[in-house]
């Protein structure tokens, strides 16, 4: 009696996370429905959630894929994401481990104002960030994007591989230290291997950021050619004009594989950081 | 030792996964690439003693329009042809985006070298003192200047110095489905109290159950409003354009939105909603009976909905006989310009092929010859030619598209029933009046 | 232990860069920010600015349009947040239940959080159409209504798609977060229970909440400035109409400041958003302390 219970319990618990996911997946696979079917189909009626199968067509990544631009915005959205992923590893790494290991002037100060950056929303600073790019002419160009994406980025990076780092046995250290390692050895053969998993969740967060961010790309860069692929793809939308669907979805279907395939190879590093983050939090 | 290697696995991967993406969105670059050839135009033989110039053109031609693949498919090929060692960069920017870019971009100093203006924003770009007199400048201005029509170039006109070229004009004229009329058994709306009747008796349910308009309008701005506030013998502005009390604010102008809040509020008009229809789809569909479009909407018609069976007639007359308000893009030059390459440019747009090529795709030509030529004729633009006789600028000060945004605001919330048309009315005169006196 | 002059120089190498990087993207930027803030400073006198101390300050206060986008953003946030995170730990404790599927279930409610957000509005915007999917699916199928619904053509009908939008896009990263939480929670902490005889909402009440109280206040945290920083769904779904009602504090930020050049404006309203973040950061803080 009571196992045939806990087994109805289990079976409910089931159900109850298929249908949430149904709810919760449902959006995305409408996106792609829409992207398969021909443009004109879109105002049909009654509306369909499926196109008819004699509808489907790949007219609309054909299109996609036949036009240079949208290419190029992803090969830009590409490089801008991988430099900044690289770059902020880089340089959060070794801002959180100076700062978790070592006591210099001003430290407790950096801290504190990493700590109140992760505050204040990022987009509040484009106005003086814009007077920035362009006193640093990198308007209109992906170097205009890239070093504010890592300056956005480091606070909460930095944040959280000083956890990872705090994790790292001290005596490690005093470890190297005695066989004559100095401060550079310790960072990058103590430290560095062992917050590697850190390091790797951060990424994934830091590319998906640099992927999807919107108001500063669309405020710092003009030419179709140099723009990534969130504009790209709200450039759909005229004020007058009709709005071709399919191709908005089309582009949308194509520039979630990316970040799909960068998560799902990741996900394992992901959960760990942001445990990490969690309890330290 | 082991748990490293696992990493450099992962960077690995993702740095794979990273590079494979790049490759395969690369590979069709290949077969795209004889649609377009910009590197072409960057290779000049070295004997060549022309500078190598790349102006950046700025336009508002929709991304996906006719216009946008003429432009850079036909036009911009074929002036780079004409002028080695000058490439055009065209940009494409959504029309209030195109606005606020310009803006920022002459306060950072990264204007483009000439871009396609909103005649309505002329005056706004003149008073920052980022637009090149041309009259002053260019040696050949008169020449250009006679080729091109007199009415138009005065949108262009400030103080007697001209700003711009211009590149094409138009007018909203009304468009109508030929079958929702027929088979209600109306004549097409002369008057505006006809209009209003009409989009009553149009709109309602089809027999699906899916709601119809008698009329669609895609905004609230001085575009879509004008030609309802003069036709009914209202006013924006007094003659001189410097108070909006008494005008903006009369019974005239207050009637003519309170009719688009009355129709509105019967369910007989809409589009300007988040939520609605867009217009050439709605039109297409048979879901709005009626719009004020200008020329360029046949050739979108005939891409999207070839079959569909639509008619033209003037804007509906009332008090103020039938009036629509005046279009039209100028061609502008800014301070920061490779002048000389830009000038090159501005002439080609403004000359007789280009205004034909841009004919083909519903733009009206402001050049003389290129109004004569076949395809002008063919493209039967003697409705809007009619209408243009009948039309009315915004007003042409500097402040005007704050304004817009205000008068914007104000007509939304009366559709909306939060303001009646006299309060609403009344308090934007009084904004109006202060950003005039600026 | 003592640092050598070789240690402090390498030191002072690790740290360069990323001194360097945050010094000039925020750092300045913030202090520049706050300077404008206190000046005229629009399109008209970029270059030559009047210092007007705490004008900006009491514009962007006494402006109802601001204060219409700051009761959006707050609605927003008090609605969100809590869905989320209730939502988020339902998911979290019910995938923790399953012996099976448990990392296919994890990705697939992970799958909304990295859709862009560009993508996820479009999607949106596209289902909540008047003409729309969802508006057919009411009125046609189900029947619950015989009018189509104008989801977006009102200030709380447009809202309430954001807020939809941000609920759907936040669950995932919140049952990921509480499901870590979830394995930090003793499990004998949970058989003493039922030996007291407490039932499966006795022992949540009782063990689980409070085991996992570090991780709700990050998450409230995290939240509340991830509320904050709405942007780009009610810029991308109804772009602030009708009128400026369904603006919130960033993009009326950005309205004044990039199609009105008010930056003088726009550098108040972010210092008056940042400070109340800051204040909010701090309640929230002390109020779980004193739960304790």
């Amino acid at each position: 009696m009571r196992i045939s219970r806990q087994k109805v319990m289990q079976l409910l618990i089931y159900v109850l996370l298929i249908a949430g996911i149904a709810v919760v997946v449902l959006p995305m696979i409408y996106m792609i429905s829409t992207s398969l079917k021909p443009n004109g189909a879109l105002y049909e009626y009654p509306p369909r959630f499926f196109p008819k199968l004699k509808e489907i067509t790949g007219e609309n990544y054909r299109y996609i894929l036949s036009q240079k631009k949208f290419i190029g915005n992803f090969v830009n959205s590409l490089l801008v994401s991988t430099i900044t992923v690289f770059a902020s590893a880089i340089v959060s790494s070794a801002l959180a481990f100076c700062i978790a290991r070592f006591r210099f002037p001003g430290r407790n100060f950096l801290f504190v104002f990493i700590i109140l950056t992760m505050i204040i929303p990022g987009t509040t600073m484009i106005v003086p960030q814009y007077e920035l790019a362009v006193k640093l002419h990198t308007i209109n160009s992906i170097w205009g994007l890239i070093p504010f994406y890592v300056a956005w980025v480091i606070p909460y990076s930095t944040f959280m591989i000083k956890g990872f780092v705090e994790n790292v046995p001290r005596e490690l250290d005093e470890a190297t230290y005695m066989d004559g390692g100095n401060v550079f050895t310790v960072y990058f053969h103590v430290a560095l291997p062992l917050i590697q998993p850190g390091i790797a969740s951060v990424s994934i967060f830091n590319f998906l950021t640099a992927w999807e961010e919107f108001p500063w790309a669309n405020t710092v860069i003009n030419d179709d050619l140099k723009r990534t692929l969130p504009i790209a793809i709200s450039g759909f939308f005229g004020q007058h004009q009709f709005t071709q669907w399919g191709y908005v979805f089309a582009l949308s279907v194509l520039s979630l594989i990316p970040i799909l395939v960068v998560f799902i190879s990741c996900q394992r590093f992901f959960i760990q950081g942001l445990t990490a983050g969690s309890v330290k939090g | 030792m082991k748990e490293r290697k696992k990493i450099l696995a992962i960077l690995l991967t993702t740095v794979t996964c990273v590079a494979a993406m790049c490759g395969c969105g690369k590979s069709p670059v290949n077969s795209a690439s004889d649609s377009e050839s910009q590197e072409t135009a960057t290779v000049t033989d070295s004997e060549e003693p022309a500078e190598e110039v790349t102006i950046n053109f700025w336009h508002h031609y929709s991304a996906q329009s006719p216009e946008n693949a003429t432009l850079t498919e036909v036009l911009i090929p074929k002036f780079e042809e004409e002028n080695p060692g000058i490439t055009v960069n065209a940009v494409s920017h959504e029309w209030a985006d195109l606005h606020d870019k310009l803006l920022i971009s002459a306060e950072s100093d990264t204007l483009p070298d000439v871009a396609r203006l909103d005649s309505a924003w002329v005056p706004e770009f003149q008073k920052m003192g980022i637009l090149v007199p041309l009259n002053k400048e260019m040696s050949d201005f008169g020449e250009v200047s006679d080729s091109l029509l007199e009415s138009a170039m005065t949108t262009a006109e400030i103080g007697g110095d001209q700003y711009g070229l211009a590149l094409n004009t138009n007018t909203k004229i009304l468009y109508y489905n030929v079958e929702m009329f027929e088979e209600a058994e109306l004549s097409v709306p002369e008057t505006m109290d006809e209009f209003a009747e009409a989009c009553r008796i149009l709109s309602g349910t089809k027999e699906n159950g899916q709601q119809v308009w008698g009329y669609d309008e895609p905004a609230l701005s001085g575009w879509n409003l004008c030609p309802f506030i003069w036709s009914m013998g209202g006013a924006i502005t007094n003659e001189e354009q410097t108070q909006a009390s008494g005008y903006l604010n009369s019974p005239q102008t207050v009637a003519a939105i309170q009719m688009f809040a009355d129709l509105y509020k019967e369910g007989a008009i809409t589009g300007w909603n988040s939520g609605d229809i867009p217009m050439t789809d709605g039109f297409g569909t048979g879901r709005y009976a009626m719009l004020l479009e200008g020329p360029w909407k046949v050739s979108e018609m005939a891409g999207a909905y070839p079959d569909f069976d639509y008619a033209t007639a003037p804007v509906p007359a009332g008090e103020g006989g039938s009036l629509s308000v005046l279009g039209g893009e100028d061609i502008s030059m800014f301070q920061s310009a490779h002048k000389d390459a830009a000038w090159k440019f501005m002439k080609f747009m403004t000359s007789a092929f280009a205004q034909e090529e841009m004919a083909k795709c519903g733009q009206i030509p402001c050049n003389k010859e290129a109004l004569e030529s076949d395809t002008v004729k063919e493209a039967d633009f003697a409705p809007y030619i009619e209408q243009l006789d009948h039309a009315k600028s915004r007003p042409t000060v500097a402040s005007w598209s704050e304004i817009d945004s205000e008068l914007s605001v104000a007509a939304t919330a009366v559709v909306n029933g939060e303001k009646t048309a006299q309060e609403a009315m009344d308090e934007l005169a009084a904004k109006v009046d202060a950003l005039l006196a600026e | 232990m003592k640092l050598n002059r070789e240690s402090k120089i390498q030191i002072g190498v690790l740290l360069l860069p990323g001194l360097l990087v945050f010094g000039i993207f925020t750092f300045y930027p913030i202090v520049r920010l706050f300077w404008m803030s206190f000046f005229k400073w629009d399109f008209g006198s970029f270059l030559n600015q009047d210092f007007i101390g705490l004008e900006n300050y009491r514009t962007v206060l006494s402006d109802r349009n601001f204060m219409t986008a700051f009761a959006n953003t707050l609605v927003y946030t008090i609605i969100t947040v809590p869905a989320q995170m209730i939502l988020g730990l339902l998911v979290a404790i019910l995938v923790n239940a399953v012996s099976r599927f448990k990392i296919g279930f994890r990705v697939a409610y992970y799958l909304p959080v990295i859709t862009s957000w560009v993508i996820a509005s479009l999607i949106f915007r596209y289902v909540f159409n008047t003409e729309g999917l969802l508006n057919y699916f009411l009125t046609n199928v189900i029947h619950v209504t015989s009018q189509n619904i104008h989801w977006l053509d009102s200030r709380w009908g447009g809202m309430a798609v954001a807020m939809l939008l941000g609920i759907w896009k936040g669950i995932g990263w919140n049952m990921v977060v509480f499901l870590a939480a979830l394995q930090t929670v003793p499990l004998e902490l949970y058989e003493s229970a039922s030996l007291d005889g407490a039932g499966g909402w006795q022992k949540f009440v009782h063990v689980t909440l409070p085991g996992i109280k570090g991780t709700v206040l990050f998450a409230l945290v995290m939240l509340t400035i991830g509320g904050f920083n709405v942007y780009t769904s009610t810029k991308l779904i109804t772009d602030g109409k009708p009128g400026h009602d369904t603006e919130v504090v960033l993009t009326w930020m950005y309205y004044k400041a990039f199609s009105n050049g008010k930056f003088g404006y726009s550098a108040a309203l972010s210092f008056i958003i940042a400070f109340v973040l800051a204040i909010l950061a701090v309640v929230q803080f002390k109020l779980m302390q004193n739960k304790e």
